[in-house]
């Protein structure tokens, strides 16, 4: 077992894990991240995609036991976010889910888009989404909601200025 | 689907790397990125008893240029890349071909130096530095040493890197100003490992064209660099010229491909000469 202290969510937490242990696993059990869906476990479905020190990461194909001082949010510590926030009303809106399983890592990705892209034609949406499988919508709820959510943000955004 | 024990040594230095990867012998890996790494460890297609984690060694996630070059520590993710963080020597080529790797959740982790130490065939820096003319270097029991990233790779998941050897960076002489590039991967599904791949450099100083994700090396295209060096602007009757010229040069490279592979190949290498003239290639309908 190794200690590793880290930031999840905006807490610190201090722990030892089994270097075998992977993050993903790591934050469900014992930072209660269930938010995190494990589908494949090898880095291709992106049910388990979090936010690592503010870039994006599959934290199936990570260990718990690399992660020592970095800061974590997964969506449990999104829920505030604004991208999120229309990101959550965009997929209801727009039947961007079904079961649901997919429906974290989506919406972590779609907001990584989002920041870094702004809003975008369907062509690009569609590759950029590639690393995150669904198997219930076939995507084209997704894709819209994405691209309402984007729209919506950008009108908030200019209402602002 | 989760990893046999392992145990974890995050060492500060190359020598405490090297050193602790000869204590390990067969049952030490490096891990960088762990982007191709992790996913094995999860499947069990690879076990490790150490795992050397050389991402906090000095020096590794940084970049230096100068007029010449731009040496890129092993450890800089492809995203870096992607984003134009580090310092682009290739006129663009390097940052388009490291936004088609993978997904951007695996592009903001995976490194340049452990994709070129893998060696897996399809890996898009294999072909992408070879036809740079970079050079590969790394460090081991017997001191630093280096090669041309075109003779880096000796076969599938095989490099000249020794049991004990540890990669530290890559050397990218700086592309002519006016040097002209294509590339083009063919992939079933976006971010999936490509069935085949080329990229086709045009400069006034040299022309390089090579193949990858070809189950091996990367290959180069010498007949077919000679006819692209001659070629003033793209018509539709180059392609079966520089096809003709593909094929001697895989028949002189003694490796062997099915006629499917082939096919695959000559599109990707067509595409990216196009590409080279600012033509951009029609997609057949369907895709």
């Amino acid at each position: 077992m190794q200690t590793i202290e880290l930031t999840v969510n905006g807490e610190p937490l201090k722990a030892s894990v089994d270097p075998r242990t992977t993050l993903a696993d790591f934050l469900r059990e014992q930072a209660d991240a269930r938010s995190i869906h494990l589908g494949c476990e090898h880095g291709v479905c992106g049910g388990c995609t979090i936010v690592v020190n503010g870039k994006i990461a599959r934290s199936c194909i990570a260990l718990a036991v690399a992660m020592d001082g970095a800061d974590i949010r997964t969506l449990e510590g999104l829920s505030d976010d604004p991208s999120i926030v229309q990101l959550r009303d965009s997929f209801h809106t727009c039947h961007g889910l079904q079961c649901g399983y997919c429906t974290p890592g989506m919406l972590i990705t779609a907001r990584d888009i989002i920041n870094r892209y702004g809003e975008a034609d369907e062509a690009f949406l569609r590759e950029a989404l590639a690393g995150n499988i669904c198997r219930c919508t076939g995507y084209a709820g997704i894709v819209k909601a994405v691209q309402h959510a984007a729209a919506e943000l950008t009108k908030t955004r200019s209402n602002l200025k | 689907m989760k990893p046999g024990a392992l145990n974890y040594v995050r060492p500060n230095s190359v020598q405490e790397a090297i050193a602790s990867l000869e204590e390990g012998g067969m049952d030490a890996k490096i891990i960088a990125g762990g982007q191709s790494l992790v996913p094995m460890l999860n499947l069990r297609m690879v076990s490790a008893e150490r795992l050397i984690d050389i991402g906090g060694i000095p020096g590794f996630r940084e970049f230096s240029a100068d007029d010449r070059e731009v040496r890129l520590g092993a450890c800089i993710t492809h995203e870096r890349i992607q984003i134009g963080e580090v310092t682009d020597p290739s006129n663009g080529l390097m940052p388009k071909v490291a936004s088609a790797i993978a997904y951007q959740a695996v592009r903001n982790r995976g490194t340049i130096g452990g994709s070129m130490a893998l060696a897996d065939p399809s890996a898009d820096w294999l072909t992408t530095t070879a036809a740079l003319g970079a050079t590969v270097e790394w460090e081991g029991p017997d001191g630093k040493n280096s090669c041309l990233s075109e003779e880096f790779v000796v076969a599938a998941y095989t490099t000249q890197l020794g049991m004990s050897d540890l990669l530290t960076g890559i050397r990218i002489p700086r592309l002519h100003p006016d040097a002209k590039w294509g590339t083009y991967k063919l992939c079933r599904k976006v971010g999936e490992f490509a069935h085949a791949m080329a990229i086709a450099i045009r400069s006034p100083s040299a022309t390089r064209a090579f193949l990858g994700a070809t189950e091996g090396a990367p290959v180069r295209l010498k007949h077919t660099e000679d006819v692209l060096s001659t070629l003033k602007e793209w018509h539709a009757a180059h392609a079966s010229v520089l096809s003709q010229s593909m094929d001697s040069d895989i028949a002189e490279s003694g490796r062997e491909f099915d006629d499917v592979h082939i096919w695959q190949l000559r599109t990707c290498l067509l595409r990216s000469a196009q590409m080279s003239f600012g033509v951009k290639p029609v997609e057949p309908e369907g895709l």
